[in-house]
């Protein structure tokens, strides 16, 4: 009975409505909100939106509001476990301390993307993404 | 209510809007299509790297290059306090000329602000299809 589940129901985000959910968009950013609706361009609307930031095993947060997430940029969305969101074993900081962390991450992470996909084109045949590089 | 809904009720009211190449642009907006194409006025654009600004009296952005809208936390609540208005003003005048209990008036359920799911989802999960 398990394996029919799949396709009884039309896959649709109804049961993710109201939850706490975790968004990671393309730019790589991670938001964390309730989902109040959708629609099927899977456009969001996020409310009490905080964006988490992460760094060895330190964590930081920073409220942002509501939001209406356009849904070609969102990468795929995760519901929260009230339950377990709490026993995560890292430490939570300020957004302050941590952001200039953050901003290296990111930067070196680009910098290594960027290497590979000159490799990839020069000695394989790759094409370039140019600016449309994701940064998740 | 859907996304775009909630964007066509967010006319007037200040919002920030972050572009794909991360421009970002603080302004009212004044309309919008359900391309998500807007218009704004008194407008602060921001380049990616937040350094440079600058002042436009008016700007148009195509729906295309949006990554995400930022909006007036209090817009959701005022949005369904719009529609209930409209619902019970809908309703009464109908009222009028329908007779009896009135059973259809009951109002829909109300998801208070800042309800969240999860109770019945939880303790379902393991017990429900499983077995």
């Amino acid at each position: 009975m398990d394996s029919l589940i799949p396709f009884t129901t039309s896959g649709s985000l109804v049961d993710c409505v109201d939850r706490k959910m975790m968004v990671v968009l393309r730019d790589g950013r991670k938001l964390i909100g309730v989902l109040r609706s959708y629609d099927q361009f899977a456009n969001l609307v996020l409310e009490d939106t905080v964006e988490r930031i992460y760094h060895a095993d330190v964590f930081a947060e920073r409220w942002q509001g509501l939001y209406l997430i356009r849904g070609e940029n969102v990468v795929l969305l995760g519901e929260i476990d009230l339950d377990q969101e709490d026993d995560v074993p890292l430490r939570q900081v300020e957004w302050n301390t941590l952001e200039p962390y953050h901003k290296e991450d990111i930067a070196a992470k680009k910098h290594r993307e960027e290497y590979k996909a000159n490799v990839l084109y020069e000695q394989r045949g790759f094409c370039k993404e140019g600016g449309e590089g994701d940064g998740y | 209510m859907l996304p775009l809904s909630l964007l066509n009720a967010a006319q007037n009211k200040p919002m920030l809007v972050e572009l794909k190449n991360g421009e970002t642009f603080n302004g009212h907006l004044v309309n919008c299509d359900n391309f998500m194409n807007i218009t704004l006025r008194e407008v602060y654009q921001t380049n990616p790297e937040g350094d440079r600004f600058w002042k436009l009296k008016e700007c148009y952005i195509r729906g295309s290059t949006i990554k995400y809208l930022r909006v007036p936390d209090t817009l959701l609540d005022a949005v369904k306090e719009e529609q209930n208005k409209a619902r019970e003003a809908g309703r009464s005048a109908r009222g009028s000329h329908v007779s009896g209990s009135g059973g259809r008036g009951r109002p829909a359920v109300q998801r208070g602000r800042g309800a969240i799911r999860g109770g019945p989802g939880r303790g379902g999960r393991g017990r429900g299809r499983g077995a």
